[in-house]
């Protein structure tokens, strides 16, 4: 394609390289333009679109291979199969906490599971493949927004009112009459709708809903606005996510606020729906589920008052009591603290009962705390319980007979008791579900009577500083998106140089401009407008591409 | 008091139902004969069956003090009504008659499929007591039954474009979409007959992928079961007695649902079966049967309510599925966007119309192009509402 500026023989027009249409006149002036590439000459009243034309340099070349749509479609559908994928069997962050990711997917999924953790689609949303894809989106929304955002703004800065005859002719909606007199009733009738008027000389040009044209530039910048504003989570400070784990009872110091935030549990409640006269009565009945009707928390929230004075004791001020539930997280400075799970699974204490070899009952239970278990209990009946040893977590023996413990924390409790009457005594060894003599012909037994268990909540510590950006730029995207599809550009150039000439073009939607145009037709006198592509009305024309 | 507004509620959508299907008749005379008389009367009864099923709406959430949107028959029943307003809108503005005779055996469909599910109310569980539960589950629906009158303009625009006995792809795909509503509507029958009126049911107990056990109660003889699921028969109070049941003798792991595969496979053969019978009586493919109908289409008009749909529908969407679900997700999940399978495939529906539009404004696809995409938007929101819920173990999965 020449490079070389066009002048139009029409009007003199000097215009750039690769116009199409004569910016001044309309008349065109550059047959030769790809019709494969160029769908809908008007989009930019033909003006040129630097990809289009240019196509030397190397940059010429990425940018083509940018701006062009079909990379950019081609670019869309990888990442909605690739999403769709990663749906095939659950994401890791999906499997149970703690599972062995192999092991879990071959389990579970078989031969195809183990593939698709070995091709690493176990974590594929933060893949760097379609973290880079998602760039490349980016890139390319970014190219042919400039790309074809700038003959836009060309085309619609200053628009001519003067057009060839043959830019009537070529429009779908146009018209033809020998009498030019009710020009100005027809000018008048379209203004009562809402078209501003621009004249030059015997020239019109009508003009409604240019801001729509605005609408792809406007969303694809909110985009660019969103998926920067994802990029900003992985700068340290941005974005904070932590699980916190707080029994009943305990206070907690807050991870990531520099020691200046205490949480106390005060109690973990778990309500169901239950009977009782409402109109779900019959589903309850007939299921053998529980619903759950509310997980809540009720903390106190405290600040520390002696954050800044170095190696001091907290001095916890409290601040508010508050009911974390589902749905109602508590909001302090920029964190949010969010009902996430619990967990009755740990031990509080465990209850025994002494006993004879005859299973006769001696003396009364007695409770061990497993945080904090004492040392000596006296059963009563002159009989005690000496705790000889204790392992949390138990493992198993070592060489000198110590207890060996995984984790300090109350799991899989073991004991050696020794009871003593006060003359003599035994020892006995007991885990959960066994119990060990250690001595020989042991007399008396020491049964487990029951256990309770510590009720404990999950809360997530949230801190996104991202989220004013993300949400703006979905905002803009979403205005952008209402203001391109919901309204038309609708031009209508009229003239009485020869007689009474009408042409009109929208964006899209010529329905709805025919029903502007029409109406005021009729009025003055005038047929209805031709419509170039109602010709096949009712023929089962299919429609081609061409048009 | 609330349970008479649940009868009431109950009452209406299913008179609504009936409404619909009697304004086929005088919506079908209207296209043959073009007297208007029979055109009103179809609109009139369209509209007073769309005012009952708003009343179903309204009645239903003042009973339960929720919005009816919690469980998959109120989802399904909700998107069925919006897909006779995404009728009467379109009506309003291009009077087309033919686009109703299709989108109302559509809403039809859906609905009796939907009444598969439980009808009854249930209480919400804490993640879904949010004001947000209305506000996003309506906009996705209204935006969905705009972007269905797409696939449904769609579908049409083929309907009468593609030549009957043509030896193409797209007459084969198209026939094979045909195919598809016959095994849609099998199923609809064999489950009314073996639920509702043999009353069939085999209970297997099995032990789920969590470990729990389970009872699936089979309605349909079981071709496939649950690894090492026990046949056992109720005998009150959650007491249960091994028995003998009909098992062909096909096992699979507890993450594959088998109870749902087990119906599908049914529906599959029944389907293929009655589809093959009436090949074999009828010798012509059944798309010639609804051809005639949509003979009468302006493919134009077809094509630009299969662009203007999407064009309406498509911003609702992004608004509703997308933006409203990313508000919420926050507060209840304390993160908008998690990549679980739900969210994940109203992504894929978004990227979708994205393309959609793309390949319409910039590369020229219309008319039939553009009707087959609209047709394959209208499959992907049907996975989207209830493939995902029935098969894929995530956030959504309510039902």
């Amino acid at each position: 394609m020449e490079l070389n500026e066009i002048e139009c023989a029409s009007c003199g027009h000097v215009n750039p390289p690769g116009t199409q249409l004569c910016q001044s006149c309309g008349k065109m002036i550059n047959s030769d333009y790809d019709k494969k590439k160029i769908k809908d000459l008007m989009r930019y009243d033909g003006s040129a679109i630097r990809s289009k034309t240019r196509s030397r340099s190397i940059f010429d070349k990425i940018w083509i291979f940018f701006t062009s749509i079909k990379v950019g479609v081609s670019i869309i559908l990888l990442i909605a199969v690739a999403a769709s994928v990663g749906t095939l069997f659950p994401q890791e962050y999906f499997i149970p906490v703690g599972a062995d990711p192999l092991q879990y997917y071959t389990e579970h999924y078989g031969t195809l599971g183990r593939l698709y953790y070995e091709l690493g689609f176990h974590n594929l949303y933060s893949s760097w493949w379609f973290i880079l894809l998602m760039g490349m989106l980016a890139l390319s929304i970014i190219s042919a927004s400039i790309d074809r955002g700038v003959p836009l703004y060309k085309s619609l800065k200053n628009p001519r009112a003067k057009k060839h005859p043959t830019f009537y002719r070529r429009q779908r909606l146009n018209l033809h009459d020998a009498d030019s007199g009710s020009i100005a009733g027809v000018i008048e009738g379209l203004k009562k709708k809402g078209y501003k008027v621009k004249s030059e000389g015997r020239h019109h040009l009508l003009e409604k809903g240019r801001l729509s044209r605005w609408g792809p530039y406007i969303n694809h910048t909110g985009l660019i606005l969103l998926l920067f504003g994802s990029m900003l989570r992985f700068f340290p400070g941005m974005y904070v996510d932590e699980l916190i784990y707080i029994t009943e009872g305990e206070t907690v110091q807050l991870p990531e606020t520099e020691g200046e935030y205490y949480v106390e549990n005060n109690e973990f409640i778990v309500d169901i729906y239950e009977e009782g006269g409402s109109v779900f009565d019959e589903t309850l009945q007939n299921t053998n589920e529980v619903i759950t009707s509310n997980y809540q928390t009720d903390i106190t929230f405290y600040e520390n008052q002696n954050v800044d004075v170095v190696g001091a004791q907290p001095d916890l001020q409290k601040v508010e009591d508050y009911s974390i539930r589902v749905n109602h997280p508590y909001r302090f400075d920029q964190f949010e603290l969010y009902q996430s799970s619990y967990d009755n699974s740990q031990m509080k204490s465990m209850t025994f009962q002494l006993e004879d070899s005859n299973e006769q009952v001696i003396g009364e239970p007695f409770t061990i705390d497993l945080d904090d278990p004492d040392r000596t209990y006296d059963v009563g009946d002159g009989m005690e319980v000496n705790m000889r040893a204790y392992a949390p977590d138990f493992v198993e023996i070592d060489d000198n007979g110590a207890l060996i413990s995984q984790t300090p924390v109350a799991t899989n409790p073991a004991f050696v008791f020794e009871v003593t009457d006060g003359d003599s005594s035994e020892l006995s060894l007991l885990q959960i579900m066994l119990s060990t003599d250690i001595t020989q012909d042991n007399e008396y037994n020491v049964r487990f009577v029951e256990n309770e268990n510590h009720m404990a909540t999950v809360l997530t510590l949230k801190k996104d500083l991202t989220l004013p950006i993300i949400a703006t730029g979905f905002g803009i995207f979403l205005i952008g998106l209402f203001i391109g599809s919901y309204i038309n550009h609708r031009r209508i150039w009229i003239n009485d140089e020869d007689g009474f000439s009408i042409g009109a073009h929208t964006n899209k939607n010529y329905f709805g401009l025919k029903k502007d145009i029409d109406p005021v037709l009729k009025e003055n006198g005038y047929d209805e407008i031709f419509d170039r592509d109602a010709t096949d009305f009712d023929e089962g024309v299919i429609i081609g591409e061409e048009k | 008091m609330e349970s008479t507004l649940l009868s009431i509620s109950n009452w209406l959508i299913t008179s609504a139902f009936f409404i619909l299907l009697v304004a086929l008749v005088p919506l079908s005379i209207s296209i043959r004969s073009g007297k208007k008389r029979f055109e009103n009367t179809a609109i009139i009864m369209t509209v007073v069956a769309f005012v009952m099923q708003l009343g179903y709406f309204i009645l239903r959430w003042t009973a339960t003090g929720h919005a009816p949107v919690s469980n998959m028959y109120e989802f399904i029943a909700t998107f069925s009504i919006m897909l006779i307003l995404g009728y009467l809108i379109t009506y309003h503005y291009y009077k087309t008659k033919v686009l109703g005779l299709f989108a109302i055996p559509v809403s039809l469909l859906l609905i009796a499929y939907g009444s598969l599910f439980s009808t009854d109310v249930n209480p919400l569980i804490p993640s879904l007591q949010s004001n947000w539960l209305a506000i996003h589950v309506i906009t996705v629906s209204i935006s969905y039954g705009i972007l269905s009158m797409s696939a449904v303009a769609g579908f049409i625009y083929l309907l009468k474009a593609i030549p009957l006995n043509e030896k193409s792809w797209r007459a084969r795909t198209l026939e094979m979409i045909m195919a598809g509503i016959v095994i849609v509507l099998v199923y609809i029958g064999t489950t009314l007959v073996m639920q509702g009126a043999v009353g069939y049911s085999d209970e297997f107990m099995y032990t789920d992928q969590r470990g729990e056990t389970m009872v699936a109660d089979y309605h349909l003889p079981s071709l496939v079961n649950y690894a090492e699921a026990i046949p056992v028969e109720h005998v009150g109070d959650n007491q249960y007695e091994q028995v003998d049941h009909f098992h062909a003798g096909i096992d699979l792991p507890p993450v594959i649902n088998s109870q749902s595969l087990n119906t599908v496979l049914w529906s599959l053969i029944l389907g293929t079966l009655v589809y093959g019978i009436l090949r074999l009586i009828l010798r012509k493919r059944l798309f010639a049967f609804v051809k005639p109908l949509a003979n009468k289409a302006d493919l134009n008009l077809m094509d630009e309510i299969g662009y203007r749909s999407v064009i309406i529908g498509f911003p609702l969407f992004a608004l509703g599925g997308i933006f409203f679900a990313a508000i919420w997700a926050q507060i209840a999940w304390s993160r908008f966007w998690g990549w679980d399978p739900k969210e994940t495939w109203a992504f894929i529906t978004f990227m979708f119309y994205t393309i959609f539009l793309h390949l319409r404004l910039n590369r020229g696809y219309e008319g039939e192009k553009s009707a087959w995409l609209a047709v394959v938007g209208f499959l992907l929101i049907l996975f989207n509402l209830i493939a995902i819920n029935l098969i894929v173990a995530g956030l959504h999965s309510y039902a």
